[in-house]
């Protein structure tokens, strides 16, 4: 017990004097035995807990309950302080009669710091995590719920906390990942393997998609049990425009769909300017020979012209399904707008355009843009029996996001899957969308209706698509 | 009137189309917008047909200045196109008469007739 040097071991009496003093007892708090013994224990005390009446308080409980542990300051003989684990007990002869305490007093200084350092770490990287906005990072239980949430997640998928936590995360997938079990394929290889990469087109809150860098990664207790699952998404949009920009492959397609377009709208103008501007002065020609002509030709010259007035009609149609002229000369905005005013005449439809573009897109996709709007209002012409339509063009991840928002019968999942071939006009929409390097999907409205909608990237102008531009 | 339209064929059978009426007179014909302005200038006509989409400034540049140069000269666009946009652009410098070519010609000669009663 004397040469204990560990723990301080000394005993009082009953009144809180210390009448015994170990090797532990000097070198934890610097005095000597003769130094100590017989002063009052409340010396080890820092003054405000002696002003407290700690150390009596702390005798008065060892008696009423055999014993006291308690944490804290205490200072040393020199007058620094260390921290303390401090165990009081009463001790009691035969008869019950108090005959004094034995006081066991541990410096924690060191470990206290180490347990502070330790819990300031992991607040400071639960601080990070939290804050970080580049990555969505959080968690899921094994079954795939989210548990926990970041700044980035929310910055990138659109959802706060409070909305998210507790749905499964498969929310994040568009719906031919789901029908395909996408998400919880990924998590059993993430079982299987410890982690698993993805990139993959992903859904924000708001029905929108990016292009996502994904990590899961799974996470095991020390028994080999599955906790859960760490997630870390990055957006990649925007990297993934650029890096299509630049591969091979993707250039060689800009270029093929450039060049058909310019073909496509050189026929157009010529058709236009030269064809159609010819027949309209056969038709005039034919109007005024019938007045100088016998009545006998009336009906021949009638029919006649009316041959030429409908092959004009079919001309404009044609040059219009090659390619609109409104989008060269006026602008996508207009040449839509001008187009949806015509769709809602024929159809008795309400409508409605609201753009908010950065700037013009790009020819090439201006005519994407208009093109895939042309179906999605042929369909709502057709199928949708709707009373209004309304397009919406915003710009959105560095390209152009399009709405087409109608209040008719609803299209459902259904409309996009495989039980309805017939439907090939949603096939070439989104063919044409993920042939620009964009997405498009087509989803039943809650309260009836239906939503296309598509986003397309607009690269820079001068950018590297723009060099196999003909001069 | 006066006619203003960079295609031969048209112009030529526009011509044809108004001298066909007694009343009517085409006293100049132009081929282009500066031409029309410039004509319209020296004859100061009743009424211009002009096409909208023609060199050297299109028919709304010379639909603007021959408002202003010859005041009492009224305007019939006569144009391949018929977008909203246009019509109002025309609109707006004072073109109240618009005919998408392909239209009989009885409706451009009325509409001309409509202008040159009127002024």
């Amino acid at each position: 017990m004397q040469s204990v040097i560990d723990y301080a071991i000394f005993m009082l009496d009953p009144s809180g004097r210390i009448i015994s003093w170990n090797a532990g007892a000097q070198r934890i708090k610097g005095y000597a035995a003769e130094e100590i013994i017989g002063k009052h224990f409340s010396v080890f005390y820092p003054p405000e807990d002696i002003a407290a009446g700690k150390p009596d308080w702390e005798l008065e409980v060892a008696v009423a309950e055999g014993r006291l542990e308690d944490e804290g300051w205490r200072l040393r003989q020199d007058g620094t302080r260390f921290w303390a684990n401090v165990v009081i007990t009463a001790l009691f002869d035969n008869t019950g009669r108090l005959r004094g305490f034995g006081n066991v007093t541990r410096d924690m200084t060191e470990r206290r710091k180490a347990e502070q350092a330790l819990r300031e770490s992991e607040e400071r990287f639960r601080f990070l995590i939290q804050n970080v906005i580049d990555y969505a990072i959080f968690m899921l239980d094994p079954s795939g719920r989210i548990i926990s949430w970041n700044a980035g997640a929310q910055r990138i998928k659109g959802y706060a906390a409070e909305e998210i936590i507790g749905k499964h995360f498969s929310v994040f997938y568009p719906p031919e990942d789901i029908a395909a079990g996408k998400p919880d394929w990924e998590l059993e290889v993430a079982v299987a393997e410890g982690r698993l990469e993805d990139e993959g087109w992903r859904l924000r809150q708001d029905g929108t998609r990016f292009w996502a860098n994904v990590v899961i990664t799974a996470l095991f207790d020390n028994t080999g049990r599955l906790r859960g699952f760490g997630k870390v998404t990055r957006d990649m949009t925007e990297r993934r425009s650029a890096e299509r920009a630049l591969d091979e492959r993707g250039r060689l397609l800009n270029h093929l769909i450039h060049a058909q377009e310019a073909e496509r709208r050189r026929i157009a103008w010529d058709v236009h300017d030269d064809t159609i501007q010819s027949m309209v002065a056969v038709g005039m020609r034919i109007q005024l020979m019938a007045g100088r002509l016998p009545d006998e030709h009336a009906a021949a010259i009638s029919r006649l012209n009316d041959a030429v007035t409908a092959t004009i009609g079919r001309l404009r149609h044609l040059t219009f399904r090659m390619h609109p002229p409104e989008i060269d000369r006026v602008g996508l905005s207009v040449a839509l707008s001008d187009y949806l005013a015509q769709v809602a005449s024929e159809a008795g439809l309400m409508w409605e355009l609201r753009h908010d573009l950065d700037r013009e897109p790009p020819p090439e996709s201006a005519i994407t843009i208009f093109r895939i709007c042309q179906e999605a209002l042929t369909n709502v012409r057709k199928h949708a029996q709707a009373t209004s339509v309304t397009v919406s063009l915003s710009s959105a991840d560095h390209g152009v996001l399009v709405r087409v928002i109608d209040d008719g019968t609803g299209a459902g999942p259904s409309y996009d899957g495989p039980a309805r071939p017939e439907h090939f006009g949603l096939i070439e929409m989104r063919e044409r969308a993920e042939l620009a390097g964009g997405w498009w999907n087509i989803e039943g409205r809650s309260g009836g209706g239906t939503i296309v909608q598509f986003w397309l990237p607009t690269p820079p102008a001068g950018g590297p698509a723009e060099r196999y531009r003909p001069k | 009137m006066l006619i203003g339209d960079d295609e031969p064929m048209i112009r030529d059978v526009v011509r044809e189309v108004l001298e066909a009426e007694p009343d009517f007179d085409v006293v100049a014909v132009a081929g282009d917008a500066e031409e029309a302005i410039r004509l319209a200038e020296r004859h100061r006509p009743a009424v211009a047909i002009l096409d909208v989409r023609m060199p050297c400034g299109g028919g709304l540049h010379a639909a603007r200045e021959i408002r202003r140069r010859s005041p009492r000269t009224r305007i019939v666009a006569f144009s391949a196109y018929g977008d909203p946009a246009v019509v109002e652009d025309m609109r707006c410098v004072g073109v109240t008469e618009y005919l998408v070519k392909g239209v009989p010609n009885a409706d451009l000669v009325a509409a001309v007739r409509r202008l040159a009663t009127a002024g």
